[in-house]
């Protein structure tokens, strides 16, 4: 990326962000508010400690005879505790209601754009999207936002006071305050950049252990759990050198500001001591008393504590930014469009009615090239269509591009409207939680009686009648307890439970024994018995046997029709 | 996987604190020397920061009364230079201090982080193949990593803070109690049970929710994880709605128990500045006092309160860090039961103080004998009842069964992922348990039933095939490499890739499709030449062409070794000797 993109893109981020935050200005304006009347009362609250030394050192002033300004005193201590309470949170109401709000449209946007832009992405990756880096937008939204106008607002209201109590002094607050944000605009610029390095490095690292961990059986089985460690730990400490790059920037920020704040503090003190003694001859310096010399000191910490918050804060922003670049570029995204729903109606009365329409259809991956087509196809209503032909020659990809999960480069897609689309491939989806949650999905109305005709439709029947707890078995994820075949036919018995009239499934039967097989095929007869299309990517003959027709794919091209091959299937 | 232990009784919980955190510290205590040099420049920071501020109150009081004296024509001195440099020194000190304390702690933290994943990784690499088919659950793995994460942070913010700022206190009391003993009694009576109310207090009041978000963030990772792997099933059937509300639920507990964890904060913090503050306005009242009854200067007496204001910096991050305390003992606990940090790297699985080895390369026989094997959790039924087996050696035996009968059971026994229950297993005449498992997985290649390849590069992936300490020189390696593709034909097609080798094979192999997979990771299998071979449905997923292609180029390879094949089906496999059913 040049420099001027990358600015450009950082820009999007920060508008991204701001965008964000004015969904909950309310709150965020309650914490600026408290934020202020917090700040008042530190001053209050200095200025009678200040007050109250004076009068008892200089005046000579019996403490008890001050009574009303010592409870004055504790009432600005008072203040000042509910105020911070108020300020923290209702900022980090702000930062949640954010953070729920991202979450759904990022889950919109995941839905839009369906499963094979998914595939691109590492799946551990995209949930620490939608889990994490939304999670990194509220330190930004709850503590950043609200602190960067304190950081102006509080300070000035501070110079304020001490101009009016010694202009002098206030002006050694000046010279070090204008310093600051330039320092920090600097110093965050480069920040963010590393920032934005430091986040794909986590991704990175996250994915590579899990993957690791995944694959532990297959090191162990080759020997190479030794070299999978020595790796982690090397990716673990390239993660800290990357991010020790970042910190010791991050840091300098926050180093120049104590910096400034630590000098002015002892360029005040030297100056009022040295005012005191009468040695400084100009200015307003015969002007300052034990109180207003006190009071300037007692405020100096106090005049740089909301930038320092900021600086501590500055992090925040970074990994917002960070955050926002990806998500943003996520919700940027193109979603594909889908099939067109047309009537499809026949101009001759003699032809089936069409269920999907593909005409000049051709799509292409990124770093694949075509995968598929030119071709036209026809699909007539109710019938089994079978793809054959060898493995990444284009079969899945057609099925996508029926399903509406690929968007054809060229050429039209068509299913008849309101089509409906079931789809079943080799990796069953199924969800932790029981067997009748995982078929309600798709019916949430559904009986327990429906759902176990749709067991034993998708022959599963004896596998339920064995299981003691029935329908409200179990499942862990990926289908734990369930061997390949029976999570196959429990996606297959979710079919039968929707009603799509259109079914897309991707190699069903793969690794299949040839008894279960049997048992699929029973499951798809009946759906098609149903009345309902079905196309089927499969190598076995059996399934091939089932269709109504057998197409070859061929790199990407459809060719003649085979006779289904029945025959074959027996021998 | 156990569920984390209910906390419920609170006397236990500090007992049950250090159990959780006890390995993890051990293993921090590697770097104590670095851990003890933070918290060094930590107290340095905050020391500075006292110094700064008192000695400037000091200043400020001192010539002031020294002005008025000279003002009223009296006589008095004043050394300004001594404090002044003194006032100098720490506001530069406080700057350098907090650079070096940050960098170099946070360098130890990430150096911690390493060592963490490090040590996990190996405590997880030695985990029997029944604990890891336990594991295999996606659900785990996320944890995992959500778990080592929380323990990132135990020294930064749950270690080094607390010490620091109880020996600020300490310190600040004493300054006090220097001035006047009773002074440093006062700010002692009301700090301590601050100190302990933003550290054991906010521990008590955080415990709950905190332990529990844990929980939600990982059923937020599973859903979402679910959600998006079940996204194709999900959005055909049109039910995305419904899956979605599951991973708002989960979403909508999260933000409830980070409100409430985050309210609790805020009152801690509020309850830090009121103390705080509040001990500040008490210490300047009963120093003016004691001014008025002439025990104490002026210049003490304005001092004091500054020594007080300046502890704020010390406490003020505790409330935040001690309110999470019970999320990152959950985390560890959790962590402990599943891979507690192992003192060294093993390889394998099984306890393995065998050191037999087999002699030769030639290949061995193999022999069950009266083998029966149970998992557990699978009731009584054993997987595999009193088996008797005989391959000799470069024999090929196919093993022809429907899925659930116990074929893949028998490479699992070949290969120890499991040791039978009773009966035994032998190699060339040697007992498997009496063989290093070191020795015996260099001696075989096994193609399991699940294709699993690496997030990493194709060759990558080939790579870790070839025999561990092969001492082949790099076209020696890629002759292999692709002899290896060629076998599976798969050569022509790497060839055309635009990366070629470079090719990044995605999670589970997604960018490949299920055949191509299937046959890289048989590639892997070739590319291991050992005299042992078992391969668990060699070419499913490939259609009917090139299947029996494949088929019959290994056929070719596998002449003169020992061979174990498992199917449902006899088409399509290499041809064999001898065919079991069972």
């Amino acid at each position: 990326m040049s420099r001027s993109q990358a600015q450009t893109s950082a820009r999007a981020s920060r508008q991204w962000l701001a965008a964000q935050s004015r969904e909950v200005r309310g709150w965020l304006s309650l914490a600026i508010a408290a934020g202020v009347i917090g700040g008042l009362a530190t001053l209050a609250q200095l200025g009678l400690m200040a007050w109250l030394i004076s009068a008892v050192v200089v005046h000579d002033t019996a403490l008890v005879m001050l009574w009303p300004y010592a409870v004055a005193l504790a009432g600005a201590v008072i203040v000042r505790g509910l105020a911070q309470w108020l300020q923290e949170t209702s900022g980090m109401e702000a930062g949640l209601r954010v953070k729920a709000d991202v979450r759904a449209q990022v889950l919109d946007q995941l839905a839009a754009l369906g499963p094979v832009h998914l595939a691109e992405r590492h799946s551990a990756g995209s949930t620490a999207q939608l889990v994490d880096q939304v999670e990194a937008l509220e330190g930004y939204i709850a503590r950043y936002v609200p602190q960067a106008t304190l950081a102006v607002v509080l300070p000035l209201i501070f110079l304020g006071v001490a101009f009016s109590l010694d202009w002098l002094a206030a002006s050694f607050f000046l010279i070090a305050a204008p310093l600051i944000p330039l320092f920090m605009a600097l110093i965050g610029m480069g920040a963010q950049r590393l920032n934005e390095q430091q986040f794909q490095a986590m991704t990175r690292l996250a994915g590579h252990f899990l993957d690791r961990v995944r694959g532990l059986t297959t090191l162990q089985m080759f020997g190479r759990t030794r070299q999978a460690t020595e790796e982690v730990t090397a990716v673990a400490d390239d993660y800290r050198r990357r991010n020790m790059k970042t910190l010791r920037v991050a840091f300098l920020s926050s180093a120049v500001l104590e910096f400034f704040a630590s000098v002015s503090i002892a360029v005040i003190a030297i100056y009022i001591g040295f005012g005191l003694l009468g040695y400084i001859q100009f200015g307003p310096a015969d002007q300052l008393t034990l109180f207003s010399g006190l009071f300037l000191l007692f405020m100096a910490p106090d005049f740089f504590q909301p930038l320092r918050l900021l600086a501590q804060h500055y992090h925040d922003r970074a990994s917002a930014l960070g955050a926002a670049e990806g998500l943003r570029t996520l919700l940027s995204q193109t979603p594909p469009q889908g099939p067109r729903m047309e009537s499809l109606d026949s101009e001759l009365d003699d032809t089936l009615p069409l269920r999907a329409r593909l005409t000049d259809v051709s799509v292409a991956h990124a770093g694949r090239g075509r995968v598929l087509g030119p071709l036209d196809l026809d699909i007539a209503d109710g019938e089994v269509v079978a793809l054959v032909g060898p493995s990444g020659t284009g079969k899945s990809t057609l099925l996508q591009v029926l399903a509406g999960f690929v968007d054809a480069e060229a050429g039209e897609v068509a299913l008849r409207t309101e089509t409906r689309v079931a789809w079943l491939d080799q990796r069953p989806f199924l969800m932790q939680g029981t067997l009748a949650e995982n078929l309600r999905l798709v019916a949430p109305d559904a009986n327990d009686d429906r759902l176990r005709e749709a067991l034993s439709a998708a022959q599963l029947g004896d596998l339920l009648s064995a299981l003691p707890e029935g329908l409200d078995t179990s499942l862990g994820e990926r289908g734990l307890g369930l061997s390949g075949g029976q999570a196959s036919r429990l996606a297959l018995a979710r079919v039968f439970l929707s009603d799509a009239p259109l079914v897309l499934l991707d190699e069903p039967t793969a690794s299949l024994d040839p008894d279960s097989e049997q048992r699929v095929i029973e499951g798809l007869t009946q759906l098609a018995a149903q009345g309902r299309t079905l196309v089927i990517a499969t190598h076995h003959p059996a399934v091939m046997g089932m269709a109504d027709r057998v197409l070859r794919l061929e790199a990407g091209q459809l060719h003649a029709h085979e006779v289904p091959a029945s025959s074959e299937a027996l021998s | 996987m156990k569920e984390p232990t209910n906390m419920k009784g609170s006397t236990s919980m500090k007992g049950a604190t250090i159990k959780a955190l006890g390995p993890w510290l051990r293993l921090m205590g590697e770097r104590r020397a670095r851990l003890m040099f933070g918290a060094l420049l930590m107290l340095a920071t905050l020391l500075f920061a006292i110094g700064l501020l008192t000695l400037s109150g000091w200043f400020i009081t001192a010539t002031a009364l020294t002005g008025m004296t000279l003002a009223a024509g009296g006589a008095a001195t004043i050394d300004v230079f001594t404090p002044g440099s003194g006032i100098r020194f720490f506001a530069v000190g406080r700057t350098a201090a907090r650079y070096a304390e940050r960098l170099y702690n946070h360098d130890t933290v990430l150096r911690l982080l390493a060592d963490i994943r490090g040590r996990t990784f190996a405590g997880l690499s030695r985990l029997s193949g029944r604990e890891l088919a336990r594991y295999r659950a996606g659900e785990w793995l996320n944890r995992l990593t959500a778990d080592i994460d929380a323990l990132d942070n135990l020294y930064l913010r749950l270690l080094a803070p607390p010490l620091v700022g109880l020996l600020a206190v300490l310190v600040v009391s004493g300054i006090l109690a220097l001035a006047m003993p009773a002074l440093g009694g006062v700010l002692l009576a009301i700090m301590l049970p601050l100190w302990v109310i933003v550290t054991l207090g906010m521990a008590v009041a955080g415990r709950g929710p905190s332990a529990r978000r844990v929980e939600t963030l990982e059923r937020l990772r599973v859903r979402a994880l679910e959600h998006l792997q079940g996204l194709a099933e999900l959005r055909t059937f049109g039910v995305l709605g419904a899956h979605r509300a599951r991973v708002e639920r989960e979403q909508r507990t999260l933000l409830d128990d980070q409100r409430r964890l985050g309210r609790r904060t805020a009152l801690g913090n509020a309850l830090v500045t009121l103390t705080v503050q509040g001990a500040a306005v008490a210490i300047l009242c009963l120093a003016l006092l004691a001014f008025a009854a002439g025990k104490l200067s002026a210049p003490v007496a304005s001092m004091l309160p500054l020594a007080v204001l300046a502890l704020n910096e010390g406490l003020a991050m505790l409330p935040g860090a001690f309110v999470q305390l019970g999320a990152t003992r959950t985390a560890a606990a959790r962590l402990n039961a599943e891979a507690a940090p192992a003192s060294d790297e093993g390889e394998g699985s099984l306890a393995d103080e065998a050191e037999g080895s087999l002699a030769s390369a030639e290949s061995p026989s193999i022999t069950f004998e009266a083998v029966t094997l149970r998992y557990p959790g699978m009731g009584t039924t054993p997987a595999l009842e009193d088996v008797n087996l005989h391959v000799a050696a470069g024999e090929r035996l196919t093993v022809l069964g429907p899925s659930g009968s116990g074929k893949s059971s028998l490479a699992q026994l070949v290969v120890r992922a499991f040791d039978p229950d009773t009966g035994s297993v032998q190699l060339a005449g040697k007992d498997l348990c009496s063989l290093a498992s070191q020795a015996l997985r260099s001696r075989l290649a096994y193609l399991t039933q699940h294709t699993e390849l690496f997030h990493a590069s194709l060759r990558d992936n080939l790579h870790l095939g070839l025999p561990v300490d092969h001492d082949l020189e790099e076209a020696a390696v890629e002759s292999a490499l692709w002899q290896a593709l060629w076998i599976v034909d798969l050569d022509d097609w790497a060839r055309e890739l635009p990366h070629g080798l470079e090719t990044w094979v995605g999670e589970a192999g997604r960018q490949l499709s299920g055949g191509q997979a299937r046959r890289v990771a048989l590639a892997r299998v070739i590319l291991r030449d050992a005299p042992l071979v078992l391969l668990d449905e060699p070419l499913a997923g490939l259609d009917a062409a090139t299947a029996a292609m494949v088929a019959e180029r290994l056929d070719t390879w596998l002449d003169g070794r020992t061979v174990l094949m498992f199917a449902h089906r006899r088409d399509a496999l290499p041809r064999c000797d001898r065919a079991l059913v069972l």
